[in-house]
């Protein structure tokens, strides 16, 4: 905290700035007889000289980080330039959309800078994920009881990140199931997803050495029908009762049917979802779920790659900026109600 | 390698950018693909797809029958149920209605009370009008699964010196019209078995909510606490909770969580005893029992848990998941995720 106190006061001092010279702007047209416009050479040394001894105390401190820094300047003098600008020109843009393209190039920019910072060899250390580590000892628990591991890719199509996600952690699970010579089972809701998993799984038998324990039908379709599916799907369970469940893709109500069936079995179970609404279902029946981001995270962590771990400190450090966003929206728009300021931030975020 | 690696991510690539850019550059071509054509090529794809998935499927079962696996009689009713399905969408329609014409003015109204009767239709007149507006016939508005359905009906209406034709439904509008196999199929297996599958999870909720309201720690408790308040906050029974109830029972919370602290139990009873005699004094000396404080209703405590705490949790969940989803996306849009493709 000492270490970045003065970072965070200069940072507040930079923000008091701009709300004062834009009060003065809008509201006081002169000072103590002085003309606004006249001040305006001394409006931009103090902030230059505010911003430049921010930059250095960053750079001094965090000097891994001052390129990060000056990329979000650059970012912000850009945006500004675009907005000043692009009201006289075409813009290419579709009308409404030019803050959430910034947006989606801010995110961009940074995840790819730390992808880079990683390739470079920077260390980046993630904290360790309970579900994540319990996969081997879930399919090594069915090894040693004799049973087979059953891995749900979620019901919805290839068109959506969470099953991509889950077949990438399918990967992972069919590699250390041909390690562990444990029988895998993949019943899947579409065929596309069908096509894609037998890929995946034939690719890590062979990077296991085990080629010869592969087989087309260990992913078999079912059927197309939510409800449908997880009829067969509980079917499956409760007559080959598999020593390990894993949930990780897309779902919808059919969740909780199939993890409750796959808790009464005595089944170890690992879920992960993106979908909001069915984590408190996985929660309270399995044994690890992987929560939100943890789930995405999940190709970066097993790999260990350098330019996959370089993007989930990229995420990380984005949720940090959504997090000084939001406060920084908060009291703008607390000042803007209470007339300090002219300007309106929420309408930034109306289109 | 290149078939399967290089071209596969090549189309990623481009495409993945395509489509992101379709939301933001303001160019007809570009908003038609992302908007129209990609998603007709990906619904065409996925329906040349399915035959691999039901071939898949029905060459497990019938294998399962062959080689009489364990349980391999559940696989006779997935394949005649297979076989069922392609029999009445592909080869026997039902869907047979007949279709009256060239009747008399002296047979309207006896047809039209007929067919009232029969079909219990609610307004004659309109019967009647319908008839004489048909110039190409009148089309009875009722569906046969069988033909002979249809002729045991036409034989009521043989009396009448009528003009009687037995039509189908075009093949592919007889999946949905009301009265063919296909249609039957759904309504009376299909859509009961999803209902009944659905209606499970009324049981697994029930199951899942115990389990996770087991007191096991301060969390658990919470939750017991909060899903309680929701549950009777929802329910008009919440309405008619006094404020003294809900007085007493927050001064039972604040004693169940002061409770470690204080190891003497005379001075714990005394001090929760003391707090439940202070607080209805309070109560009833401020005129509580005509206008209770808000704080003290239980809808309005359920409203409260249910527009902050519980939309604070889930949106710091769903900010988490777009940002994992965006990542994830990027990662595959700049060709560094390439896992799903096998590597």
């Amino acid at each position: 905290m000492k270490k970045n106190f003065k970072i965070i006061s200069l940072s507040i001092l930079i923000l008091i700035q701009l709300i004062i010279y834009q009060y003065l702007i809008r509201v006081e047209s002169s000072i103590l007889g002085w003309e606004i416009t006249n001040l305006y050479f001394v409006i931009i040394i103090t902030f230059s000289l505010t911003l430049k001894a921010l930059l250095k105390t960053i750079s001094k401190q965090y000097p891994k980080h001052i390129l990060g820094v000056y990329f979000i300047i650059a970012f912000i003098v850009i945006v500004l330039i675009y907005r000043t600008i692009g009201i006289y020109v075409t813009s290419i843009f579709i009308e409404g959309t030019t803050f959430k393209f910034s947006v989606v190039a801010l995110v961009s920019m940074t995840l790819y800078y730390y992808i880079q910072k990683a390739k470079s060899g920077e260390k980046i250390y993630l904290r360790p994920i309970a579900g994540l580590k319990a996969i081997e000892e879930a399919v090594g628990r069915a090894t040693e009881m004799g049973k087979s591991v059953l891995f749900v890719p979620g019901i919805s199509d290839l068109d959506q990140v969470e099953t991509v996600s889950g077949l990438i952690l399918l990967g992972h699970v069919a590699e250390t199931t041909a390690k562990y010579e444990a029988g895998l089972n993949v019943p899947v809701s579409k065929s596309i997803v069908m096509e894609a998993a037998r890929e995946t799984c034939r690719e890590s038998y062979l990077r296991a050495g085990r080629p010869d324990l592969y087989y087309d039908d260990m992913v078999h379709y079912i059927t197309d029908d939510q409800f449908a599916y997880a009829a067969g799907v509980n079917g499956i369970m409760v007559r080959e009762k598999p020593a390990a469940c894993f949930y990780l893709g897309k779902f919808y109500a059919e969740s909780l049917l199939l993890a409750e069936t796959g808790n009464s079995i005595g089944a170890i179970q690992i879920a992960g979802t993106g979908s909001p609404s069915q984590i408190p279902f996985f929660v309270t029946a399995c044994d690890y779920t992987l929560i939100g981001e943890e789930f995405f995270t999940a190709s970066a962590y097993l790999s260990k790659k350098p330019e996959l771990l370089g993007s989930i400190k990229g995420q990380d450090i984005v949720k940090g900026l959504v997090m000084a966003a939001m406060i920084f929206t908060l009291i703008l728009n607390g000042f803007f109600q209470a007339g300090w300021v002219g300007f309106d931030i929420v309408t930034l975020f109306e289109n | 390698m290149f078939l399967k690696r290089h071209v596969p991510l090549f189309i990623v690539v481009i495409i993945g950018l395509l489509t992101l850019f379709g939301n933001f550059i303001d160019n007809d071509e570009v908003k038609n693909f992302v908007d129209n054509d990609a998603t007709q090529w990906f619904d065409i794809i996925a329906s040349f797809a399915i035959f691999l998935g039901s071939l898949n499927m029905l060459k497990l079962q019938i294998l399962k029958i062959i080689r009489k696996h364990k349980n391999w009689q559940y696989s006779i009713l997935a394949v005649l149920g297979f076989a069922v399905a392609i029999f009445a969408g592909f080869f026997y329609r039902g869907a047979n209605y007949i279709v009256v014409s060239n009747v008399n003015e002296i047979n309207l109204l006896p047809i039209a009370e007929l067919l009232t009767d029969e079909l219990h239709l609610e307004n004659q007149n309109t019967v009647i009008s319908n008839i004489s507006d048909a110039k190409d016939g009148y089309e009875i508005p009722k569906i046969f699964m069988t033909q002979s359905g249809a002729e045991a009906f036409m034989e009521k209406l043989d009396k009448f010196d009528v003009n009687m034709e037995i039509k189908s439904k075009k093949w592919g509008i007889h999946l949905q019209a009301k009265g063919s196999l296909f249609s039957w199929i759904f309504f009376n297996i299909f859509t009961p078995l999803s209902s009944t599958m659905f209606a499970l999870l009324a049981f697994f909720v029930a199951s899942a909510s115990y389990r996770a309201f087991r007191i096991r720690n301060f969390e658990a408790t919470l939750l017991l606490v909060s899903g309680i308040i929701l549950m009777l906050g929802r329910v008009p029974i919440g309405e008619l909770i006094p404020w003294w109830v809900v007085a007493i029972l927050i001064v039972f919370g604040v004693g169940a969580i002061s409770a470690p602290w204080i190891k003497d139990k005379k001075i714990f009873f005394g001090l929760v005893v003391g707090g439940i005699v202070l607080f209805l004094s309070v109560g009833f000396s401020m005129g509580w029992n005509q206008s209770p404080p808000q704080i003290l209703l239980i809808p309005v405590i359920q409203d409260w848990i249910f527009d902050y705490p519980t939309t604070a949790g889930s949106r710091a969940l769903m900010i988490g998941i777009a940002l994992g989803i965006v990542a994830t996306s990027f990662r595959i849009i700049v060709g560094i995720e390439r896992s799903f493709l096998g590597e």
